[in-house]
C-alpha cells in the first residue's frame, strides 16, 4: 500500500538524519532521548500550568497531551474534527499519508528525525469546508515527567473555512525535557487560520518546534507566538508558503530570562502573485539571556512584504541579534525591513512621569507596550488571553 | 488661594556643562495667560522642563515656588502630583501604547471621560493608533493637549503649541488651551512660543521675553504684537 511505503520511507530517512545538526540554535545531544525507555509518567495534567499558558480547559473543541502517555480530545463544534494523530492514521491511513511529513521533511535535522522515530501524539484538526469557527480550538501539550515529548500536529482548514487554534505548551518545574513539536498546517483556498502558540518552559528544558504552513490561493495565515518564561534553549524557524493572493502575518514575542538561549525566526515564501507577508518580532532580554531573531521573506511572485524586528535590552549581560533578510526573485516585488535594538528610552520614561505616572508605572507601561503587537481581526476571547499574557511578560521582564 | 501661582527667583540652570538659564525671575499670577516668547535656543523649553522637574536640568541657584511651596528640589513625580503639567513640544513615540491607553490611565486619575476629551480635541480617529506613530504635526499637538485635558492640572505649561501646526489644528489647540485655563483653579496658563501664531486665537494677559537664558522684559499684550512686527532684535 502506498501509505505503508510512505511511512516506511519516513522512518528510513529519519534514521539517516539522526546525526544531522540544525543550522541554527545550540546543538542538543539527543542520544539520551533516543535510547531512553518511555518515562514512568502518570500522565497527570497540572491544570494550573495549563491555565497559565491561557488554555481554556472547558473549550468545546480541544486536545490535551501529557508527556507521551495521556491523550484526550473532543470536538463539540460543528464542522470541526479533532483526533489524536495516531487515531487519524489508524482510522484513515490513506488520507493521513497525504498530509503527514509532507510539509516538514523528517530528515530536516536530528530533531525532526527523532520526532519521526520516537514521537507520539499530537493533534489532527480539520475545519470543514466553509465552516467559520469563532470559538478557539484549544490544545495543551504538557510535560510532567521529562524526557522526550514529540507530538505531530496536523491542521487542515478547508476552502472558505476559518478557525483559530490556540496551543499552550508547558512543563513542570525542574523537569529535564526535550520538546520537538512537528506542525504541518494546510490552509485552503480563501480560508483563514489563526494560530496562537504560548510557550512556558523551565530553565532546563530544550525546545525545538518544527513548523511548515501551506496557504492556498486567497488564503490567510496569522500566527502569534510567545515565549513567556525561562527555557534552557529554544530554536524554531516556522516556514510559510503562500500561493496567489495569499497573506501571512507572523508575530513573535520572546522573553529571555536567566541564561536562556533563544534562536527564533520565521520565513515566508511568496510563490504566487499578489501575496503579502508581514513578520513582526519583539525580544526582551533580561539577565544573561541570548536572543537571535531571524526573519526572511522570499518574493517569487509579484508581492509585498515587511519585516519589523525590535529588541529591548533589559540587562548589561544579555544579548540580542536581529537577522532580517529579503530575497526578490521577481521585479514586481516590494520588500522592506526595519530592525532596532535599544534599552528603555529615558525620554519615554520621563514623558510618562511628566504625565503623572510613577517611574515604575512608566517603565511597566513602556515594556508592556513594547511586548504588545496588534493583531487585526482576532476573536475577542483570544484577544483577552493575549492581553493577559502580555501583562505577565511585562511583569516578568521587570 | 495665593495671588501668585508660580514664582521663580534668581534661577540658573545647567544642562551638562552648559548654563542655559541665567539668574531668571518670573511670576505667574492668578487670572493670567502668560506668553513666554523668545527665539530658538533662548532657553524656553529648558525653563519649562526645569519648572516641572525634568531629570538632567540642574538648578545651580534660585528657588521655584508653586502655590507658595518651594518645589525646587522636589522630583517631577511630586510636582506633577501637585498639579503642574507640561505639554511637550515634541512628544516621543510610545511603541505599543495607544492613545486610548494613555488617556484612559490619565482619565482614571483625573476623573474625565475619554470620549469628551477626544471630541474636544478632535482626535477620535487617533484613539486606537500607537501614540505618536505617523501623526501629522497638528495631530501630535492635539493629542498632547488632550493628555493635559485628561490630567486637569492646576497650572499647565505649554511648549510651542503652534509649531508645525496647520491653521485648522491651531484653532482646535487654542480651544484646548482655553479649556485648560477654565480647569485651572487659578485661571492661569503659561504658553511658550516663538512664532506667536497661537496668540491670534488666545490672547495674552502678560508677555515675557526670554533671551539668552534670562527674562529681559515682561509687559502686557502689546509687547507680543510689537515682537510680532519687529522681531526680538529691537528689544535687546
Amino acid at each position: 500500500m502506498a501509505s505503508k511505503a510512505w511511512f516506511d520511507e519516513v522512518r528510513e530517512r529519519a534514521a539517516k538524519a539522526l546525526n544531522k545538526p540544525s543550522p541554527y540554535g545550540l546543538d542538543v545531544d539527543i542520544s539520551p532521548f533516543l535510547s531512553l525507555a518511555e518515562p514512568k509518567s502518570r500522565g497527570l495534567l497540572d491544570t494550573s500550568k495549563a491555565e497559565e499558558v491561557g488554555v481554556n480547559l472547558k473549550a468545546n473543541a480541544m486536545y490535551i497531551q501529557v508527556d507521551q502517555v495521556y491523550f484526550n480530545y473532543l470536538s463539540r463544534i460543528p464542522g470541526v474534527e479533532v483526533l489524536r494523530i495516531e487515531d487519524f492514521i489508524d482510522q484513515r491511513r490513506d488520507e493521513a499519508y497525504e498530509y503527514i511529513w509532507r510539509l516538514v521533511d523528517p530528515a530536516t535535522d536530528k530533531y525532526t528525525a527523532l520526532a519521526a522515530l520516537r514521537g507520539r501524539g499530537g493533534y489532527f484538526i480539520r475545519v470543514k469546508k466553509g465552516a467559520k469557527v469563532e470559538e478557539p480550538i484549544m490544545a495543551c501539550l504538557y510535560m510532567s515527567y521529562g524526557g522526550l515529548q514529540a507530538p505531530h500536529n496536523i491542521v487542515i482548514v478547508e476552502d472558505n473555512a476559518e478557525a483559530t487554534v490556540y496551543t499552550g505548551c508547558t512543563i513542570a518545574p525542574e523537569v529535564l525535557g526535550l520538546h520537538v513539536g512537528i506542525s504541518e498546517f494546510y490552509v485552503g483556498k480563501n480560508a483563514r487560520l489563526r494560530f496562537i502558540m504560548v510557550h512556558s518552559w523551565n530553565k532546563v528544558a530544550h525546545v525545538r518546534p518544527r513548523t511548515v504552513v501551506n496557504v492556498d490561493d486567497d488564503g490567510e495565515y496569522i500566527s502569534y507566538y510567545v515565549n513567556m518564561s525561562r527555557v534552557k534553549t529554544l530554536q524554531t524557524y516556522p516556514t510559510v508558503h503562500l500561493a496567489s493572493n495569499a497573506r501571512a502575518f507572523l508575530a513573535s514575542i520572546l522573553l529571555g530570562l536567566g541564561d536562556a538561549d533563544l534562536d527564533v525566526g520565521s520565513g515566508v515564501y511568496i510563490h504566487g502573485d499578489n501575496g503579502s507577508a508581514e513578520l513582526i518580532s519583539r525580544a526582551l532580554a533580561r539577565d544573561g539571556s541570548k536572543i537571535i531573531m531571524r526573519a526572511h521573506i522570499v518574493g517569487e511572485g509579484a508581492s509585498r512584504g515587511h519585516i519589523d524586528c525590535r529588541g529591548l535590552m533589559l540587562s548589561n549581560k544579555a544579548s540580542i541579534q536581529t537577522i532580517p533578510g529579503l530575497t526578490a526573485r521577481n521585479p514586481n516585488v516590494m520588500l522592506t525591513h526595519e530592525a532596532s535594538i535599544g534599552r528603555l528610552a529615558e525620554d519615554e520614561i520621563n514623558y510618562l512621569v511628566s504625565k503623572g505616572f510613577s517611574k515604575d508605572d512608566a517603565i511597566s507601561a513602556i515594556v508592556r507596550g513594547f511586548a504588545s503587537i496588534e493583531i487585526k481581526e482576532i476573536p475577542d476571547r483570544v484577544k483577552s488571553y493575549i492581553e493577559s499574557i502580555e501583562k505577565v511578560i511585562s511583569e516578568k521582564a521587570l | 488661594m495665593p495671588n501668585i501661582v508660580l514664582s521663580i527667583e534668581n534661577l540658573s540652570v545647567s544642562i551638562g556643562s552648559r548654563v542655559a538659564i541665567k539668574d531668571l525671575n518670573l511670576e505667574v499670577p492668578n487670572n493670567t495667560i502668560l506668553y513666554l516668547l523668545g527665539p530658538n535656543g533662548a532657553g524656553k523649553s529648558t525653563l519649562l522642563r526645569t519648572i516641572i522637574g525634568y531629570p538632567g536640568y540642574n538648578v545651580l541657584t534660585g528657588i521655584i515656588h508653586f502655590e507658595n511651596e518651594d518645589v525646587t528640589d522636589k522630583p517631577m513625580e511630586y510636582r506633577v502630583s501637585k498639579g503642574l503639567a507640561l505639554a511637550h513640544q515634541i512628544p516621543p513615540k510610545l511603541v505599543g501604547i495607544r492613545v486610548i491607553d494613555l488617556l484612559s490611565t490619565l482619565c482614571k486619575r483625573g476623573g474625565c471621560a475619554i470620549n469628551d476629551v477626544a471630541k474636544e480635541m478632535e482626535i477620535e480617529h487617533l484613539l486606537y493608533r500607537e501614540f505618536g506613530k505617523g501623526f501629522s504635526g497638528g495631530e501630535l499637538k492635539r493629542v498632547e493637549i488632550a493628555t493635559l485635558l485628561a490630567q486637569r492640572p492646576r497650572l499647565a505649561l505649554v511648549d510651542e503649541p503652534d509649531t508645525g501646526v496647520d491653521v485648522d489644528s491651531i484653532e482646535i489647540v487654542a480651544r484646548g488651551l482655553k479649556k485648560l485655563v477654565e480647569f485651572s483653579p487659578h485661571k492661569s496658563i503659561v504658553i511658550v512660543t516663538h512664532t506667536a501664531f497661537i496668540a491670534r486665537y488666545i490672547e495674552p494677559d502678560t508677555t515675557c521675553i526670554l533671551l539668552n537664558g534670562s527674562i529681559i522684559r515682561c509687559g502686557e499684550a502689546e509687547l507680543l504684537y510689537k515682537v510680532m512686527r519687529h522681531g526680538f532684535k529691537g528689544l535687546v
